[in-house]
């Protein structure tokens, strides 16, 4: 059963206040609560450390799936291996994201270990969101790992988001893209305290004509750090572009290394890498449209992790 | 309803033996703006009409003097409690927000973010294309695509003092006429006191009262025919005090 705390951290992960509509596999504590499957859309469990694979049979279109993850287990460390099978031609929307209520000072973490084999010509657009409240004063860890396979024509649109209360979180997506197709990350992170956040990427761009960019945004509070490595690297006429930013504030502390390797002459690869406090002019802007320096502040790390 | 005493805004200048020493861009500036007027400052670069104006808004904190506006002293507001008083300032670089629309921007300038109220701020202004809400006030839009968010974000305040700082920046030529023309209405219609800081001879045709600068003082008030003259015999040259003389080979005019 679900009580009013899991409802709680199921809305901030997954929008969800009630039993989503689609495909759904709920896991609290490291066990399934609950899951339907769909005439296109299947799961089951796999035989990698109670993980479960999805598949997406060809042509599936306007379908999403719900695989939200929960968690208030003092001690608890779940580690869960997911795979997705993205059938031909399929379009669908899947929303993962995982939620830790910590009520002791035992620590509570979570990995989500995620394969996403996108067949020719499908398309995904993938959502997580990493949450952990609670009024205990246990470590709370999040290590989610994304690997993504996408093959001819294939599409990914990837938003990863870690909104707050993560102590610590160390992330690694890999991508590899065959021809034609093409990927957008969008990772936005929030880290206060004495938080501490690592974001490492590695996209390879295979085939001819794919397209990749990651944009990384970064609010840095109190003292906590946030380091970014990403890289892409290309063997094939193709086009990448990294575009990392990071706002500091109070005493927080970053390192930002995108790297560019290029194994092909017609590669055309860019990044663009800020670290930085609010802009003096971005403050004085709002603060002459009446807003007080503190409400400008907050509206313009709105914006930024918008 | 806005009046200058003898204000005066100095910053710290490093010399070349290492010494620090006040320089004032603003010696002694007293003048009384009138409701509903139009009114164009000018003058050479460096003559200190982008600090006035900023003194104004509150951006800059003065020295001394006094700045009184609608019976009541601005000196210790701070720029948003100038902005709720109904100051506007429409900067001649605009800031750029990665990731904010223009909606959210035109929303926080108007108080609002009915879309009713925000389509007509675009039409008072010219945007016609209700798209542009939701383009990012950042790096991609142009020189004048910033220029006009500028504008509209500055008109959306309803302002009874608008301030404008070298609107014309990065516009081009034939945006100017009819964004003279929209200042002049929002005068008109609203009777918005306005004062533009400008080179271009289409503002200060437009103005009521010319006002000349020059290091850091009013050099001449007067219509723009009155002023003409003034203009054209003025050193525009800001390199005076590195100049030997008239014919030294190192005059950069």
């Amino acid at each position: 059963m679900l009580d009013a705390i899991d409802k709680q951290l199921l809305k901030a992960v997954a929008d969800l206040e009630q039993i989503p509509q689609g495909a759904y596999n709920i896991r609290k504590n490291g066990q399934l609560e609950s899951r339907k499957v769909t005439a296109n859309i299947n799961i089951v469990a796999n035989a990698r450390k109670s993980g479960i694979d999805i598949t997406v049979a060809p042509g599936t279109v306007n379908e999403s799936i719900h695989i939200p993850v929960i968690l208030n287990k003092a001690n608890l460390l779940d580690i869960v291996e997911n795979r997705f099978f993205i059938g031909e031609n399929s379009d669908v929307t899947i929303v993962a994201g995982c939620g830790i209520h910590c009520g002791s000072d035992k620590p509570e973490g979570h990995a989500g270990i995620h394969e996403f084999y996108l067949e020719k010509g499908s398309r995904i657009r993938y959502v997580e969101k990493h949450y952990a409240a609670g009024p205990g004063s246990g470590k709370r860890t999040l290590n989610p790992v994304t690997k993504v396979y996408l093959a001819e024509n294939a599409h990914v649109e990837m938003d990863l988001v870690q909104i707050g209360g993560v102590d610590k979180a160390e992330r690694k997506n890999e991508a590899e893209l065959g021809p034609g197709s093409s990927m957008l990350i969008t990772e936005k992170v929030m880290t206060d305290g004495k938080q501490r956040a690592v974001s490492n990427n590695k996209i390879i761009l295979r085939g001819k004509g794919s397209r990749a960019e990651l944009i990384s945004r970064s609010v840095i509070k109190g003292s906590s750090k946030q380091d970014f490595f990403g890289s892409i690297d290309a063997y094939a006429q193709s086009y990448g572009h990294l575009e990392c930013d990071a706002i500091i504030m109070d005493k927080g502390t970053n390192e930002t290394v995108p790297a560019l390797r290029s194994f092909h002459p017609d590669a055309e690869l860019t990044h663009e890498a800020a670290i930085g406090k609010i802009a003096n002019a971005q403050l004085m802007k709002l603060m002459s449209l009446g807003l007080e320096y503190d409400e400008a502040v907050s509206r313009i790390i709105q914006g930024f992790l918008q | 309803m806005l009046t200058i005493k003898d204000l005066v805004y100095s910053v710290s200048e490093l010399k070349d033996d290492g010494t620090e020493k006040r320089k004032e861009i603003i010696r002694g500036v007293d003048f009384t703006f009138v409701q509903g007027k139009f009114y164009a400052v000018t003058g050479p670069n460096g003559s200190g009409k982008t600090t006035l104006s900023k003194l104004i808004m509150g951006i800059y904190k003065p020295d001394s003097g006094r700045i009184v506006f609608d019976g009541q002293e601005l000196t210790g507001l701070s720029i948003s409690e100038r902005a709720r008083l109904g100051i506007a300032f429409s900067f001649q670089h605009p800031a750029r927000f990665k990731g904010m629309s223009f909606r959210s921007l035109l929303g926080i300038a108007a108080g609002t973010d009915d879309e009713k109220v925000l389509h007509r701020i675009l039409l008072r202004v010219g945007l016609c294309s209700f798209d542009f809400l939701d383009k990012e006030v950042g790096s991609k839009l142009s020189g004048g695509e910033i220029k006009k968010v500028e504008l509209a974000t500055t008109i959306a305040r309803n302002p009874r003092l608008a301030i404008f700082d070298e609107p014309d920046t990065g516009i081009d030529l034939w945006t100017i006429g009819p964004m003279v023309e929209l200042l002049q209405k929002e005068q008109h219609e609203n009777g918005t006191t306005t004062i533009v800081i400008s080179h271009n001879e289409k503002f200060l045709r437009a103005a009521d009262e010319v006002i000349l600068l020059k290091n850091g003082k009013v050099a001449h008030v007067g219509s723009f025919d009155n002023t003409l003259p003034m203009l054209k015999d003025i050193d525009l040259c800001s390199w005076g005090e590195h100049c030997l003389e008239e014919t030294d080979a190192r005059c950069y005019r």
